[in-house]
Protein backbone atom coordinates (compact mmCIF):
# COMPACT_ATOMS: atom_id res chain seq x y z
CA UNK A 1 0.00 0.00 0.00
CA UNK A 2 2.63 2.45 0.97
CA UNK A 3 4.39 1.81 -2.63
CA UNK A 4 1.17 2.88 -4.27
CA UNK A 5 0.40 5.63 -1.99
CA UNK A 6 4.22 6.91 -2.12
CA UNK A 7 7.09 5.02 -4.17
CA UNK A 8 5.20 5.09 -7.17
CA UNK A 9 3.88 8.44 -7.44
CA UNK A 10 7.39 9.23 -7.08
CA UNK A 11 8.49 7.05 -9.75
CA UNK A 12 6.25 8.56 -12.08
CA UNK A 13 6.60 12.01 -11.05
CA UNK A 14 10.72 11.50 -11.51
CA UNK A 15 10.23 9.59 -14.95
CA UNK A 16 7.90 12.10 -16.65
CA UNK A 17 10.12 15.27 -15.08
CA UNK A 18 13.59 13.77 -16.88
CA UNK A 19 11.68 12.82 -19.48
CA UNK A 20 10.23 16.40 -20.33
CA UNK A 21 13.63 17.87 -19.59
CA UNK A 22 15.47 15.59 -21.85
CA UNK A 23 12.65 15.60 -24.82
CA UNK A 24 12.63 19.44 -25.19
CA UNK A 25 16.47 20.06 -24.98
CA UNK A 26 17.36 17.41 -27.09
CA UNK A 27 16.57 17.22 -30.71
CA UNK A 28 17.06 13.82 -31.40
CA UNK A 29 14.37 12.67 -28.82
CA UNK A 30 11.80 15.54 -30.18
CA UNK A 31 9.98 12.91 -31.30
CA UNK A 32 9.75 11.03 -27.83
CA UNK A 33 8.25 14.45 -27.18
CA UNK A 34 5.74 14.28 -29.75
CA UNK A 35 4.18 11.27 -27.99
CA UNK A 36 4.49 12.38 -24.54
CA UNK A 37 2.93 15.26 -25.29
CA UNK A 38 0.12 13.91 -26.75
CA UNK A 39 -0.48 12.24 -23.39
CA UNK A 40 -0.31 15.08 -21.60
CA UNK A 41 -3.28 16.28 -23.32
CA UNK A 42 -5.25 13.21 -23.15
CA UNK A 43 -4.43 13.34 -18.95
CA UNK A 44 -5.50 17.35 -19.11
CA UNK A 45 -8.62 16.29 -21.01
CA UNK A 46 -9.72 13.61 -18.05
CA UNK A 47 -8.39 16.64 -15.54
CA UNK A 48 -11.70 18.01 -16.69
CA UNK A 49 -13.91 15.11 -15.67
CA UNK A 50 -12.26 15.43 -12.46
CA UNK A 51 -13.20 19.01 -12.20
CA UNK A 52 -16.84 18.83 -12.99
CA UNK A 53 -16.68 15.67 -10.58
CA UNK A 54 -15.07 18.18 -7.90
CA UNK A 55 -17.26 21.05 -8.37
CA UNK A 56 -20.59 18.58 -8.02
CA UNK A 57 -19.57 16.50 -5.13
CA UNK A 58 -18.38 20.49 -3.13
CA UNK A 59 -21.94 21.49 -3.81
CA UNK A 60 -23.71 18.56 -3.37
CA UNK A 61 -22.36 18.39 -0.22
CA UNK A 62 -23.39 21.88 0.87
CA UNK A 63 -26.90 21.38 -0.14
CA UNK A 64 -27.29 17.92 1.44
CA UNK A 65 -25.95 19.49 4.75
CA UNK A 66 -28.02 22.60 4.10
CA UNK A 67 -24.64 25.13 4.71
CA UNK A 68 -25.10 28.96 4.36
CA UNK A 69 -25.55 29.54 1.11
CA UNK A 70 -26.83 26.31 -0.23
CA UNK A 71 -29.61 28.00 -2.50
CA UNK A 72 -26.21 29.39 -4.86
CA UNK A 73 -24.93 25.69 -5.25
CA UNK A 74 -28.45 24.52 -6.13
CA UNK A 75 -28.39 27.63 -8.77
CA UNK A 76 -24.69 25.88 -9.74
CA UNK A 77 -26.45 22.69 -10.57
CA UNK A 78 -29.21 23.95 -12.39
CA UNK A 79 -26.89 25.79 -14.79
CA UNK A 80 -24.62 23.10 -15.19
CA UNK A 81 -27.85 20.52 -15.79
CA UNK A 82 -28.95 23.22 -18.17
CA UNK A 83 -25.91 23.38 -20.29
CA UNK A 84 -25.00 19.67 -20.40
CA UNK A 85 -28.62 19.24 -21.41
CA UNK A 86 -28.26 21.91 -24.03
CA UNK A 87 -24.80 20.66 -25.30
CA UNK A 88 -25.95 17.35 -25.69
CA UNK A 89 -28.74 18.14 -27.56
CA UNK A 90 -26.80 20.56 -29.64
CA UNK A 91 -29.86 21.82 -31.75
CA UNK A 92 -31.33 18.35 -32.20
CA UNK A 93 -27.60 17.33 -34.20
CA UNK A 94 -26.23 15.25 -31.07
CA UNK A 95 -23.22 15.86 -28.84
CA UNK A 96 -20.85 14.26 -31.48
CA UNK A 97 -21.26 16.44 -34.11
CA UNK A 98 -20.13 20.23 -33.95
CA UNK A 99 -21.24 22.95 -32.24
CA UNK A 100 -24.51 24.05 -34.33
CA UNK A 101 -25.32 27.69 -34.81
CA UNK A 102 -28.91 28.24 -34.23
CA UNK A 103 -31.24 31.09 -32.71
CA UNK A 104 -33.30 30.69 -30.22
CA UNK A 105 -32.48 29.20 -26.85
CA UNK A 106 -29.76 27.38 -27.50
CA UNK A 107 -25.83 27.11 -26.16
CA UNK A 108 -25.15 29.80 -28.08
CA UNK A 109 -27.61 31.98 -26.41
CA UNK A 110 -26.77 30.70 -22.85
CA UNK A 111 -23.31 31.92 -23.50
CA UNK A 112 -24.12 35.40 -25.03
CA UNK A 113 -27.01 36.55 -23.35
CA UNK A 114 -26.10 34.59 -19.73
CA UNK A 115 -22.45 33.85 -19.17
CA UNK A 116 -20.60 37.22 -21.67
CA UNK A 117 -23.17 39.21 -19.83
CA UNK A 118 -22.22 37.72 -16.05
CA UNK A 119 -18.06 38.05 -16.57
CA UNK A 120 -18.47 40.96 -17.80
CA UNK A 121 -20.62 42.74 -15.22
CA UNK A 122 -18.32 40.95 -12.49
CA UNK A 123 -15.33 42.29 -13.69
CA UNK A 124 -17.01 45.58 -13.95
CA UNK A 125 -17.35 46.01 -10.45
CA UNK A 126 -13.52 45.96 -9.75
CA UNK A 127 -13.74 49.86 -11.04
CA UNK A 128 -16.14 50.23 -7.93
CA UNK A 129 -13.86 48.66 -5.46
CA UNK A 130 -10.79 49.99 -6.76
CA UNK A 131 -12.18 53.53 -6.37
CA UNK A 132 -13.27 53.04 -3.18
CA UNK A 133 -9.72 51.75 -1.79
CA UNK A 134 -7.69 53.98 -3.68
CA UNK A 135 -9.13 56.75 -1.56
CA UNK A 136 -8.94 55.07 2.18
CA UNK A 137 -5.50 53.54 1.44
CA UNK A 138 -3.20 54.92 -1.39
CA UNK A 139 -1.56 57.57 1.19
CA UNK A 140 1.95 59.51 0.59
CA UNK A 141 2.74 58.49 4.46
CA UNK A 142 6.90 58.09 3.35
CA UNK A 143 8.65 59.11 0.72
CA UNK A 144 8.54 56.38 -1.06
CA UNK A 145 4.60 56.08 -1.05
CA UNK A 146 4.64 59.31 -2.60
CA UNK A 147 7.20 58.56 -5.25
CA UNK A 148 4.41 55.59 -5.92
CA UNK A 149 1.57 57.78 -5.96
CA UNK A 150 3.35 60.30 -8.43
CA UNK A 151 4.01 57.48 -10.34
CA UNK A 152 0.54 55.93 -10.34
CA UNK A 153 -0.73 59.04 -11.05
CA UNK A 154 1.39 59.84 -14.35
CA UNK A 155 1.06 56.68 -15.71
CA UNK A 156 -3.14 56.65 -15.10
CA UNK A 157 -3.28 60.07 -17.03
CA UNK A 158 -0.74 58.92 -19.59
CA UNK A 159 -2.55 56.36 -20.76
CA UNK A 160 -5.60 57.49 -21.46
CA UNK A 161 -6.68 60.02 -24.26
CA UNK A 162 -7.17 62.98 -21.27
CA UNK A 163 -3.39 62.85 -20.48
CA UNK A 164 -2.57 63.98 -23.70
CA UNK A 165 -5.61 66.35 -23.90
CA UNK A 166 -4.15 67.94 -21.05
CA UNK A 167 -0.70 67.67 -21.71
CA UNK A 168 1.71 66.16 -25.04
CA UNK A 169 4.10 65.36 -22.56
CA UNK A 170 2.04 62.83 -20.64
CA UNK A 171 2.21 59.92 -22.57
CA UNK A 172 5.85 59.97 -23.04
CA UNK A 173 6.41 60.22 -19.46
CA UNK A 174 4.05 57.36 -18.93
CA UNK A 175 5.79 55.25 -21.77
CA UNK A 176 9.11 55.81 -20.04
CA UNK A 177 7.95 54.76 -16.74
CA UNK A 178 6.82 51.47 -18.21
CA UNK A 179 9.84 50.63 -20.31
CA UNK A 180 12.25 51.82 -18.08
CA UNK A 181 11.65 51.33 -14.12
CA UNK A 182 8.86 48.93 -14.76
CA UNK A 183 10.46 46.77 -16.39
CA UNK A 184 13.81 46.53 -15.05
CA UNK A 185 11.88 45.69 -11.89
CA UNK A 186 9.70 43.54 -13.79
CA UNK A 187 12.70 41.63 -15.36
CA UNK A 188 14.37 41.39 -11.53
CA UNK A 189 10.70 39.71 -10.66
CA UNK A 190 10.88 37.28 -13.30
CA UNK A 191 14.25 36.03 -12.95
CA UNK A 192 13.52 35.65 -9.38
CA UNK A 193 10.56 33.60 -9.87
CA UNK A 194 11.69 31.73 -12.56
CA UNK A 195 15.04 30.48 -10.79
CA UNK A 196 12.29 29.98 -8.07
CA UNK A 197 10.42 27.47 -10.59
CA UNK A 198 13.38 25.57 -11.60
CA UNK A 199 14.40 24.70 -7.86
CA UNK A 200 10.85 23.51 -7.18
CA UNK A 201 10.25 21.76 -9.84
CA UNK A 202 13.75 20.10 -9.49
CA UNK A 203 12.56 19.10 -5.82
CA UNK A 204 9.73 17.51 -6.68
CA UNK A 205 11.11 15.71 -9.53
CA UNK A 206 14.14 13.81 -7.11
CA UNK A 207 11.29 13.42 -4.37
CA UNK A 208 12.25 15.97 -1.79
CA UNK A 209 9.38 18.20 -2.24
CA UNK A 210 6.61 15.78 -1.59
CA UNK A 211 3.72 17.95 -0.45
CA UNK A 212 1.70 17.21 -3.91
CA UNK A 213 1.25 13.54 -2.72
CA UNK A 214 -0.73 14.89 0.30
CA UNK A 215 -1.77 13.62 3.74
CA UNK A 216 1.60 15.19 6.44
CA UNK A 217 3.88 13.90 3.74
CA UNK A 218 7.05 16.18 3.48
CA UNK B 1 -15.81 68.09 8.32
CA UNK B 2 -12.72 66.44 8.17
CA UNK B 3 -13.50 63.13 9.96
CA UNK B 4 -16.91 62.89 8.00
CA UNK B 5 -14.51 63.07 4.61
CA UNK B 6 -12.07 60.55 6.00
CA UNK B 7 -14.97 58.59 7.01
CA UNK B 8 -16.82 59.14 3.32
CA UNK B 9 -19.91 56.38 2.85
CA UNK B 10 -18.87 54.85 0.27
CA UNK B 11 -21.83 54.58 -1.64
CA UNK B 12 -20.65 57.97 -2.75
CA UNK B 13 -18.07 57.23 -3.99
CA UNK B 14 -19.74 54.22 -6.04
CA UNK B 15 -22.30 56.61 -7.61
CA UNK B 16 -19.56 59.07 -8.45
CA UNK B 17 -17.86 56.01 -10.14
CA UNK B 18 -21.15 55.49 -11.74
CA UNK B 19 -21.72 58.87 -12.73
CA UNK B 20 -18.29 59.06 -14.77
CA UNK B 21 -19.30 55.92 -16.86
CA UNK B 22 -22.52 56.65 -17.56
CA UNK B 23 -22.56 60.20 -18.44
CA UNK B 24 -19.39 60.25 -21.06
CA UNK B 25 -21.50 57.01 -22.90
CA UNK B 26 -24.41 59.75 -23.31
CA UNK B 27 -22.51 63.04 -24.37
CA UNK B 28 -21.03 62.87 -27.09
CA UNK B 29 -16.84 64.46 -27.07
CA UNK B 30 -13.74 63.90 -28.69
CA UNK B 31 -10.71 63.03 -27.10
CA UNK B 32 -7.13 62.87 -28.96
CA UNK B 33 -6.05 58.75 -29.36
CA UNK B 34 -3.35 58.22 -30.31
CA UNK B 35 -1.53 54.70 -30.45
CA UNK B 36 1.58 53.86 -28.53
CA UNK B 37 5.28 52.84 -30.15
CA UNK B 38 4.24 49.01 -29.28
CA UNK B 39 0.29 49.31 -31.06
CA UNK B 40 1.98 50.66 -33.81
CA UNK B 41 4.59 47.59 -34.15
CA UNK B 42 1.86 45.18 -34.33
CA UNK B 43 0.12 47.37 -37.08
CA UNK B 44 3.41 47.81 -38.87
CA UNK B 45 4.54 44.08 -38.57
CA UNK B 46 0.46 43.32 -40.08
CA UNK B 47 0.58 46.11 -42.60
CA UNK B 48 3.46 44.89 -44.07
CA UNK B 49 2.50 41.50 -44.47
CA UNK B 50 0.26 42.82 -46.79
CA UNK B 51 2.81 42.97 -49.41
CA UNK B 52 3.19 39.13 -49.54
CA UNK B 53 1.54 36.53 -51.38
CA UNK B 54 -1.02 34.73 -49.00
CA UNK B 55 -0.05 35.68 -45.91
CA UNK B 56 -1.23 34.00 -43.13
CA UNK B 57 -1.37 34.95 -39.86
CA UNK B 58 -2.72 32.60 -36.50
CA UNK B 59 -4.58 34.50 -33.58
CA UNK B 60 -5.31 32.85 -30.01
CA UNK B 61 -7.93 33.90 -28.59
CA UNK B 62 -7.14 33.52 -24.67
CA UNK B 63 -9.67 35.07 -22.90
CA UNK B 64 -12.86 35.01 -21.47
CA UNK B 65 -16.05 36.96 -21.00
CA UNK B 66 -14.78 38.81 -18.03
CA UNK B 67 -12.17 40.17 -20.02
CA UNK B 68 -14.54 40.54 -23.07
CA UNK B 69 -14.52 44.25 -22.66
CA UNK B 70 -11.00 45.16 -23.03
CA UNK B 71 -9.80 42.32 -25.53
CA UNK B 72 -13.02 41.94 -28.03
CA UNK B 73 -12.56 45.54 -29.32
CA UNK B 74 -8.63 44.70 -29.86
CA UNK B 75 -9.85 41.66 -31.43
CA UNK B 76 -12.39 42.88 -33.99
CA UNK B 77 -9.69 45.65 -34.73
CA UNK B 78 -6.96 43.36 -35.80
CA UNK B 79 -9.58 41.15 -37.67
CA UNK B 80 -10.89 44.03 -39.54
CA UNK B 81 -7.34 45.17 -40.46
CA UNK B 82 -6.26 41.39 -41.59
CA UNK B 83 -9.56 41.37 -43.91
CA UNK B 84 -9.32 44.92 -45.09
CA UNK B 85 -5.54 43.97 -46.45
CA UNK B 86 -6.26 40.59 -47.80
CA UNK B 87 -4.51 38.65 -44.73
CA UNK B 88 -5.57 35.02 -44.08
CA UNK B 89 -6.66 34.54 -40.50
CA UNK B 90 -6.94 31.21 -38.38
CA UNK B 91 -8.21 31.20 -35.23
CA UNK B 92 -7.53 29.14 -31.98
CA UNK B 93 -7.87 29.26 -28.14
CA UNK B 94 -6.09 27.99 -24.85
CA UNK B 95 -9.19 28.17 -22.93
CA UNK B 96 -12.74 26.78 -23.07
CA UNK B 97 -14.70 30.17 -22.61
CA UNK B 98 -13.18 31.82 -25.58
CA UNK B 99 -14.61 29.68 -27.99
CA UNK B 100 -18.12 31.70 -28.67
CA UNK B 101 -16.60 34.98 -28.53
CA UNK B 102 -13.84 33.86 -31.35
CA UNK B 103 -16.57 33.04 -33.20
CA UNK B 104 -18.65 36.01 -32.90
CA UNK B 105 -15.80 38.67 -33.52
CA UNK B 106 -15.09 36.30 -36.72
CA UNK B 107 -18.73 36.39 -37.77
CA UNK B 108 -18.63 40.04 -37.49
CA UNK B 109 -15.64 40.72 -38.85
CA UNK B 110 -15.75 38.87 -42.07
CA UNK B 111 -19.36 39.87 -42.99
CA UNK B 112 -18.17 43.01 -43.25
CA UNK B 113 -15.38 42.53 -45.68
CA UNK B 114 -17.17 39.57 -46.95
CA UNK B 115 -14.95 36.86 -46.35
CA UNK B 116 -15.21 33.49 -46.87
CA UNK B 117 -14.72 30.85 -44.26
CA UNK B 118 -12.29 28.12 -45.16
CA UNK B 119 -10.29 30.51 -47.79
CA UNK B 120 -10.08 33.49 -46.14
CA UNK B 121 -10.11 32.48 -42.58
CA UNK B 122 -10.89 29.04 -40.29
CA UNK B 123 -11.75 28.87 -36.63
CA UNK B 124 -9.67 25.72 -35.24
CA UNK B 125 -11.60 25.84 -31.60
CA UNK B 126 -10.46 24.46 -28.15
CA UNK B 127 -8.65 21.77 -27.18
CA UNK B 128 -7.14 20.77 -23.58
CA UNK B 129 -3.18 21.36 -23.28
CA UNK B 130 -2.89 24.55 -22.61
CA UNK B 131 1.18 25.24 -23.39
CA UNK B 132 1.40 22.09 -24.45
CA UNK B 133 -0.89 22.52 -27.01
CA UNK B 134 1.27 25.17 -28.23
CA UNK B 135 4.18 22.85 -28.32
CA UNK B 136 1.88 20.17 -30.46
CA UNK B 137 0.72 22.90 -32.88
CA UNK B 138 4.73 23.49 -33.89
CA UNK B 139 5.21 20.39 -34.19
CA UNK B 140 2.28 19.22 -36.91
CA UNK B 141 -1.10 21.81 -36.81
CA UNK B 142 -2.40 19.07 -38.88
CA UNK B 143 -2.13 16.33 -36.79
CA UNK B 144 -2.89 18.74 -33.32
CA UNK B 145 -6.36 19.93 -35.31
CA UNK B 146 -7.02 17.29 -37.59
CA UNK B 147 -10.87 19.60 -37.67
CA UNK B 148 -11.68 22.83 -37.29
CA UNK B 149 -15.09 24.09 -35.32
CA UNK B 150 -17.30 22.95 -38.03
CA UNK B 151 -16.02 20.01 -38.83
CA UNK B 152 -13.81 20.61 -41.72
CA UNK B 153 -10.56 18.95 -42.00
CA UNK B 154 -7.72 21.60 -41.70
CA UNK B 155 -5.50 19.61 -44.22
CA UNK B 156 -8.49 20.17 -47.04
CA UNK B 157 -9.13 24.05 -46.29
CA UNK B 158 -7.26 26.57 -48.75
CA UNK B 159 -6.65 28.78 -45.34
CA UNK B 160 -4.87 25.66 -43.85
CA UNK B 161 -3.88 23.85 -46.55
CA UNK B 162 0.08 24.71 -46.41
CA UNK B 163 0.46 25.46 -42.57
CA UNK B 164 2.04 22.12 -40.92
CA UNK B 165 4.13 24.18 -38.13
CA UNK B 166 3.68 27.30 -36.50
CA UNK B 167 6.83 28.34 -37.96
CA UNK B 168 4.30 28.59 -41.49
CA UNK B 169 2.22 31.59 -40.04
CA UNK B 170 4.16 34.90 -40.77
CA UNK B 171 2.86 36.50 -37.64
CA UNK B 172 1.33 35.13 -34.57
CA UNK B 173 -0.43 37.10 -32.41
CA UNK B 174 -1.78 35.93 -28.93
CA UNK B 175 -4.79 38.11 -26.97
CA UNK B 176 -4.36 37.12 -23.47
CA UNK B 177 -5.96 37.76 -19.74
CA UNK B 178 -4.31 34.74 -18.11
CA UNK B 179 -3.10 31.83 -17.86
CA UNK B 180 -2.62 29.70 -20.64
CA UNK B 181 -1.66 33.00 -22.26
CA UNK B 182 1.56 35.73 -23.74
CA UNK B 183 3.82 33.76 -21.14
CA UNK B 184 3.04 29.92 -23.04
CA UNK B 185 3.31 31.29 -26.59
CA UNK B 186 6.62 32.71 -25.66
CA UNK B 187 8.35 29.86 -23.86
CA UNK B 188 6.31 26.98 -25.86
CA UNK B 189 5.81 28.88 -29.05
CA UNK B 190 8.22 31.88 -30.02
CA UNK B 191 10.97 30.49 -28.54
CA UNK B 192 11.18 27.31 -30.12
CA UNK B 193 9.86 27.50 -33.24
CA UNK B 194 10.90 31.30 -33.68
CA UNK B 195 8.52 32.98 -35.26
CA UNK B 196 7.54 36.72 -34.65
CA UNK B 197 4.88 37.00 -31.90
CA UNK B 198 2.92 39.96 -31.16
CA UNK B 199 0.35 40.15 -27.97
CA UNK B 200 -2.45 41.57 -26.45
CA UNK B 201 -3.47 41.91 -23.15
CA UNK B 202 -5.93 44.05 -20.46
CA UNK B 203 -4.63 46.82 -19.01
CA UNK B 204 -3.30 45.45 -15.71
CA UNK B 205 -1.33 42.75 -17.33
CA UNK B 206 0.89 44.81 -19.90
CA UNK B 207 3.47 46.25 -17.28
CA UNK B 208 4.40 42.47 -16.85
CA UNK B 209 5.48 42.03 -20.78
CA UNK B 210 7.62 44.81 -21.18
CA UNK B 211 10.62 43.05 -20.53
CA UNK B 212 9.78 41.02 -23.52
CA UNK B 213 9.62 43.74 -26.19
CA UNK B 214 12.63 44.57 -25.31
CA UNK B 215 14.29 41.13 -25.53
CA UNK B 216 12.60 40.73 -28.79
CA UNK B 217 10.34 37.83 -27.83
CA UNK B 218 7.27 39.93 -28.14
CA UNK B 219 7.29 42.13 -31.30
CA UNK B 220 4.57 44.61 -30.15
CA UNK B 221 1.91 44.81 -27.43
CA UNK B 222 -1.74 45.87 -27.26
CA UNK B 223 -2.37 47.11 -23.60
CA UNK B 224 -5.99 47.23 -22.68
CA UNK B 225 -8.91 49.25 -23.89
CA UNK B 226 -6.57 52.00 -24.43
CA UNK B 227 -4.63 49.96 -26.77
CA UNK B 228 -7.55 48.93 -28.43
CA UNK B 229 -8.69 52.29 -29.04
CA UNK B 230 -5.15 53.07 -30.30
CA UNK B 231 -5.50 50.20 -33.15
CA UNK B 232 -8.67 51.55 -34.15
CA UNK B 233 -7.15 54.96 -34.72
CA UNK B 234 -4.87 53.26 -37.20
CA UNK B 235 -7.29 51.69 -39.01
CA UNK B 236 -8.85 54.89 -39.42
CA UNK B 237 -12.53 53.27 -38.08
CA UNK B 238 -14.04 54.30 -34.45
CA UNK B 239 -15.69 50.74 -32.82
CA UNK B 240 -16.21 50.18 -29.33
CA UNK B 241 -12.78 50.39 -27.90
CA UNK B 242 -12.92 54.78 -29.28
CA UNK B 243 -16.13 55.17 -27.98
CA UNK B 244 -15.06 53.69 -24.65
CA UNK B 245 -12.11 56.14 -23.63
CA UNK B 246 -14.60 58.66 -22.42
CA UNK B 247 -15.64 57.18 -19.56
CA UNK B 248 -12.46 55.48 -19.29
CA UNK B 249 -10.90 58.90 -19.55
CA UNK B 250 -13.77 60.60 -17.24
CA UNK B 251 -13.02 57.32 -14.47
CA UNK B 252 -9.50 57.86 -14.45
CA UNK B 253 -9.60 61.65 -13.76
CA UNK B 254 -12.62 60.79 -10.72
CA UNK B 255 -9.85 58.38 -9.05
CA UNK B 256 -6.88 60.81 -9.26
CA UNK B 257 -9.42 63.00 -8.04
CA UNK B 258 -9.95 60.83 -4.88
CA UNK B 259 -6.67 59.41 -4.61
CA UNK B 260 -5.85 63.51 -3.79
CA UNK B 261 -8.99 64.39 -1.88
CA UNK B 262 -8.30 61.69 0.33
CA UNK B 263 -4.39 62.82 0.67
CA UNK B 264 -5.30 66.10 1.08
CA UNK B 265 -8.15 65.09 4.33
CA UNK B 266 -5.52 62.43 5.65
CA UNK B 267 -2.66 65.42 6.11
CA UNK B 268 -4.81 67.63 7.33
CA UNK B 269 -6.45 65.10 10.24
CA UNK B 270 -2.67 64.00 10.93
CA UNK B 271 -1.83 68.04 11.63
CA UNK B 272 -5.00 68.41 13.81
CA UNK B 273 -4.77 65.06 15.80
CA UNK B 274 -1.62 63.30 15.15
CA UNK B 275 -1.12 60.29 13.82
CA UNK B 276 -4.35 58.64 12.29
CA UNK B 277 -5.06 55.26 13.41
CA UNK B 278 -6.38 52.07 12.05
CA UNK B 279 -5.98 53.57 8.42
CA UNK B 280 -4.02 50.82 6.29
CA UNK B 281 -0.43 51.43 5.25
Amino acid sequence: MLFLQRTLPLIIAFLAGMIGIFTYYIPVAHAVETETSTWYRIIAAFALFLGIHSLLHMHWNRMRRKIAGWGYSLITFIGFGITFLLSVYNNGNGPFQPLAEGNGLDLNWMYTHIHVAGGATMFSLLAFFIASAAYRTFRARSAEAAILLLAAILVMLGRVPVGAYLSEHLPTISQWLMAVPNLAARRGILLGVSLGAVATSLRIIFGIERSYLGGDEQ
Amino acid sequence: MIKRLLNIDRRIIYFSVFLSVCLPLLVQFELPVKATPNVRSVYNALDLLAEQENPTVLISFDYGPSSQPELQPMALAILRHCFSRGIRVVGVTLITEAVGLAQQAFETAAGEYDRQYGKDYAFLGFKAGGAILVLNMGQDLHATFEKDIRGNTTADMDVTRNIRSLRDFNYVLDLASGFPGIDEWIAYGQERYRFPLGAGCTAVMAPDYFPFLQSGQLNGLIGGLAGAAGYESLINRKGLAISGMRPQSVAHVLIIAFILLGNVVFFLHHRSSGPAKGTAE
